[in-house]
């Protein structure tokens, strides 16, 4: 079934009078072009210092004198960053995929029926941030090492199977999804399941793609329970990995700096790889 | 989930309840051990060496199997608190000195004296530094070997003290004298005076605790029932910093900042613990002259030094496993043992005999002279005092804050501040 | 109560089937089904810890049977709220939403308005680099700026004393450490609002951004009548997460850039209750701590949510 047809929205990109003023462009674009400085600045200064030798890791200079991979080499001699990026991204993947199916049932759920304690249920998720996980951790912990699973990659996975945040968007944008579809679809006899996974979840696939890419950054970057449970450096993530370069007698800076531009390619890839895909749906999809 | 957790503990602890066991003269079947080190948790020289001495511990007992758990130094408590409680087995522990009361009396730490005979502790324990020893008492019962730890050292710029017109061959021994070259270097450079670690929350009370004592005073009481910390010896040490942050000499710095200054090279002097070392002398390499003294004292007071770092504590309650965990702690505690903790991850041998022994240390500390001010420090060690009971940490915290809203803040009634929190601080002992 | 379909409430009406009980008491449990695996998750591992920790807040005990638990009743409440630096940290928990909100939702809001009518390829190259700050790990962010920011060898600082400027201390001056702190951690949010809000906006339905163009509104006119109001549920829900999650959010910063300091100028709620609390084992104070924080913070939710009501009305 084809949605586009059906759809009042389904138009051409508006004409070009619509664009703002020169100089109300020239101020945004100076304005832009600012802020993204601001925000790859200091990923830069990551990059150069990650560079730099031991003794010149404190030095002002916008550039290398001597660049070198000395860190590099050091860093992945010291911990074993390879097998923990694979760990991290098959933890960050899982979590991602499953957030996003038990997000789309819950926001589903929210956003279609009305049922006794929905509200409750709501604010009882929303409420789920308020929770310092330091709290929550040792009883946590308990729970996994009755399970057995302390030393594996599912103990990281296993507490974040549901995310508020996940739940709350989709819930979101499918209640603002336009009802003449689904309506279109339940005449065609279309079952619930059918109508969320069949037409629902193809036409949310910009929101499904954005919210994919920061499910597996917050993972990503998590560090907090898998300190907890680190056991063996081979079965840990990469955050523990940084961490191992933060020491109470005095960070290793250069091969932290190594560590981590090593620990943000992957994800920067991801995000790209992503992002095509979000604006590739929105161009696809005649629906919005 | 309660009665798990009831079991789990009768089983792990329940040999300690019961009293002085007997255990076997020597391990003769097989047995795995583990021991929690933070050492581990990082990359580098420390884990390195700690590997090593596994490896050479496993080699001469072939029976001791051991499992190194590598654990963060920030949340090593509460992850030995969880393994406990979970009924994963906890044998040897890499314990910070501040928590070492707590770990005796919820964690399951066994006293020396009541597991191994007296003679056998007697004879590993000949050779160590007396006062080293007191570090890992408590209430008369030997808990811990000081294992990796160190002492407050005042650190030095040789390279702004002669911009600033100062000898660095005479460095400051009083805080007079710290005061004297500080306004020195700040009138001639652009660079800061002093830091002290003295401050944040990630030095606790440690470094406090030395200087306080190095006037006399004390912040808690000797059988650790009042808190002393608003008595006169101590108002005036920290009166005495806040002339020190008044004059510009000294500023309130977080522990990075600190650490960074002083290895970027823009620091005069620092006191902090030894332990920070490697990290100064890798800025330092190439760029300037760095140095260190003994600790400054008070006038003609003598300094009370006191230590930081951690000590090695039995909690295992099968007799086996705690033979295999006292035998390990022998060997790490051995003048071999020492010898690679001070050559290889930069601690204090607590056997002084092995740094003249060229078969130890003797040819290494020539080539070490940074050392020397530590050992210079080992005869006047005094114990870093844990503070008792459950809250422990949030005592030494309510204290901190106090003291360093009395150096820095506005308001320059240090006794009141300091009266204050006492009164609150007391509330929180048990 | 019987369950509906929200917004299809004739057509079940128009088209009468034929239901066996088992099909009425399916329909009926539907909704719970597909809530179910999310809230076993939450009830799991976070609100059964979360009831337990509740009971703890009005004991003395360190989880180990060994040890007795000892009923204090109000007394670790007493203990953190008699804590000097609490006020000051609830004042500066404030201080740090009010400075949060524009840079994590006001900010990327206008970024994702200007950058949706830019050329494809601006837009994404403009977007791309903005996002960069949510890939760095937070206690790498923290230390890039502490180099940048260093009062002394701060590259920053340089720029400034060669504009003939005095240094500024940004993280060591007790009035400016706070603002510091505030824009670091919006630098890392503006990313994530912004791409939660480009969503949002891309899948505003053009039609209508056209049919009010062709009845003369002007961009401007566009931006308050159309987009806003249909951004406004995202909008408030961004504002939720800042204000539930803001003072999580700045702690890695905190903590690694001032521990709380000079002299708490930066602590906040969080921090304090983490420094006396969850850092520490005692499970009184953690756990008093924890129900401080969520009692505090659920009526703040409350209210919001009841604002979010009002407010979402009219996108329906």
């Amino acid at each position: 079934m084809t949605i586009d047809a059906t759809l009042p929205g389904a138009m051409p990109r508006p004409a070009r009078r619509a664009r703002p003023a020169r100089w109300e462009a020239g101020i945004g674009h100076g304005l832009m072009i600012l802020t993204a400085l601001i925000c790859v600045f200091p990923i830069y200064w990551m990059i150069v210092t990650s560079l730099r030798p031991e003794n010149a890791i404190f030095s002002t200079r916008l550039w290398p004198d001597t660049a070198s991979l000395e860190n590099y080499a050091y860093a992945l001699r010291a911990v074993p960053i390879r097998q923990m990026l694979v760990n991290t991204f098959i933890v960050s993947f899982t979590v991602t995929v499953i957030q996003l199916v038990t997000g789309i049932l819950a926001g589903y759920a929210f956003a279609r029926w009305r049922f006794r304690g929905s509200a409750l249920f709501f604010g009882a998720i929303a409420l789920t941030w308020l929770v310092p996980l330091q709290v929550v951790m040792i009883p946590n912990y308990l729970l996994v090492s009755r399970l057995g699973m302390i030393d594996t990659l599912g103990a990281l996975i296993l507490p974040h199977v549901a995310s508020a945040f996940a739940i709350m968007l989709l819930a979101q944008s499918m209640r603002s999804f336009p009802s003449e579809v689904i309506e279109a679809a339940r005449m065609d006899g279309a079952s619930h399941a059918h109508i969320l996974w069949q037409v629902i979840v193809p036409n949310l696939r910009g929101t499904l793609a954005s919210l994919a890419i920061l499910i597996f950054i917050s993972t990503w970057n998590e560090y907090f329970w898998p300190l907890l449970l680190s056991r063996t450096p081979e079965n840990s993530v990469v955050q523990i990995g940084l961490q191992m370069f933060i020491t109470s007698e005095g960070t290793q800076w250069g091969p932290l700096m190594a560590a981590s531009t090593m620990a943000s390619l992957p994800i920067l890839l991801i995000y790209l790889v992503l992002q095509r895909q979000v604006i590739a749906s929105f161009m696809k999809s005649g629906l919005r | 989930m309660k009665t798990t957790i009831l079991t789990g503990l009768a089983l792990a602890l329940g040999a300690t309840a019961g009293h002085a066991q007997t255990i076997p003269a020597e391990v003769t079947e097989p047995v795995t051990i583990t021991f929690y080190n933070y050492n581990l948790s990082s990359a580098g020289n420390g884990a390195e060496a700690t590997k090593k001495m596994i490896a050479e511990f496993e080699a001469s007992h072939p029976n001791i199997k051991v499992e190194g758990i590598p654990v963060s130094p920030q949340n090593f408590v509460t992850r030995v608190q969880a393994d406990i409680v979970a009924g994963q087995p906890v044998d040897l522990t890499q314990m910070g000195f501040n928590a070492l009361d707590f770990a005796s009396k919820n964690l399951g730490a066994v006293a020396l004296e009541d597991i191994i005979p007296q003679a056998e502790i007697d004879a590993h324990l000949e050779g160590m530094v007396p006062n080293g020893l007191e570090l890992g008492r408590l209430d008369g019962k030997t808990y811990g070997l000081a294992y990796t730890f160190s002492t407050p050292i005042l650190f030095y710029n040789a390279d702004i003290f002669r911009e600033a017109g100062l000898d660095p061959d005479a460095p400051p021994q009083t805080w007079e004298e710290v005061k004297a070259a500080g306004l020195n270097v700040k009138e001639a450079t652009d660079a800061l005076p002093l830091a002290t670690g003295i401050y944040g929350p990630s030095a606790m009370d440690w470094l406090m605790q030395g200087v306080v004592r190095s006037n006399g005073g004390a912040v808690i009481n000797e059988d650790r029932t009042q808190m002393t910390f608003a008595e006169p010896e101590s108002v005036e040490a920290v009166e005495m910093l806040r002339e020190l942050a008044k004059l510009g000499i000294t500023k309130n710095l977080d522990i990075t900042s600190q650490m960074e200054g002083m290895a970027a090279g823009n620091t005069a002097m620092y006191l902090q613990t030894s332990a920070i070392q490697g990290f100064l002398v890798d800025g330092a390499e190439g760029n300037f002259d760095l140095r260190a003294t003994t600790m400054p004292r008070f006038g003609d007071k003598p300094v009370r030094p006191n230590n930081s770092g951690s000590a090695l504590v039995i909690h295992a309650s099968e007799p086996l496993k705690q033979r295999a965990a006292w035998e390990l702690m022998k060997y790490l505690t051995s003048k071999r043992g020492y010898t690679i903790i001070t050559s290889e991850i930069g601690y204090l041998p607590l056997r002084p005999e092995i740094v003249e022994d060229p078969e130890y240390l003797g040819e290494w500390v020539k080539d070490h002279p940074l050392l020397q001010p530590n050992l210079d420090q080992l005869s006047v060690l005094e114990p870093w005092v844990p503070m008792p009971g459950p809250n422990y940490l949030q005592i030494a915290t309510s204290m901190m804050d106090a003291m360093e809203q009395a150096t820095f803040g506005d308001n320059d009634d240090v006794k009141g501040i300091l009266e204050a929190a006492q009164t609150q601080a007391q509330n929180l002992l048990p | 109560m019987t369950e509906t379909s929200s917004s299809l409430p004739t057509l079940s009406r128009t088209r009468p089937r034929e239901i066996t009980p088992r099909q009425r008491l399916y329909r009926r449990l539907r909704p719970y089904l597909y809530l179910l695996p999310a809230i076993l998750c939450f009830v799991v591992w976070i609100y059964e810890p979360l009831a337990r920790a509740f009971m703890l807040s009005f004991q003395q005990w360190n989880l180990l049977p060994t040890t007795p638990k000892v009923w204090i009743g109000l007394e670790n409440y007493r203990n953190i709220f008699a804590l000097p630096k609490f006020w000051q940290a609830l004042a500066n928990t404030w201080y740090y939403l009010l400075g949060l909100l524009p840079l994590a939702v006001a900010l990327p809001l206008a970024i994702a308005i200007f950058t949706q009518d830019l050329p494809a390829r601006s837009r994404n190259l403009y977007r791309a680099l903005i996002f960069v700050p949510m890939i760095v790990p937070p206690v790498v962010g923290a230390a890039v700026w502490r180099w940048l920011l260093d009062s002394n060898h701060g590259i920053v600082n340089l720029a400034l004393q060669g504009l003939g400027l005095e240094p500024v201390g940004f993280l060591s001056n007790a009035s400016i450490a706070l603002w510091t702190i505030t824009f670091i951690t919006g630098w890392k949010l503006i990313g994530f609002s912004t791409l939660i809000l480009a969503a949002a906006n891309a899948s505003i339905d053009e039609a209508l951004i056209e049919a009010a163009r062709l009845d003369g509104a002007t961009r401007w006119e566009i931006v308050r009548d159309i987009r806003l109001p249909l951004l406004s549920p995202t909008i408030l829900l961004l504002v939720l997460m800042v204000v539930l999650l803001g003072a999580q959010w700045s702690f890695a910063y905190i903590h690694v850039l001032t521990e709380g300091g000079p002299l708490g100028a930066t602590t906040n709620i969080y921090y304090l209750l983490w420094q006396f609390g969850f850092g520490s084992l005692s499970v009184g104070w953690s756990s008093a701590s924890a129900v401080i924080l969520f009692v505090g913070f659920g009526l703040l939710a409350m209210a919001l949510f009841a604002l979010k009501a009002r407010f979402s009305f009219h996108d329906d």
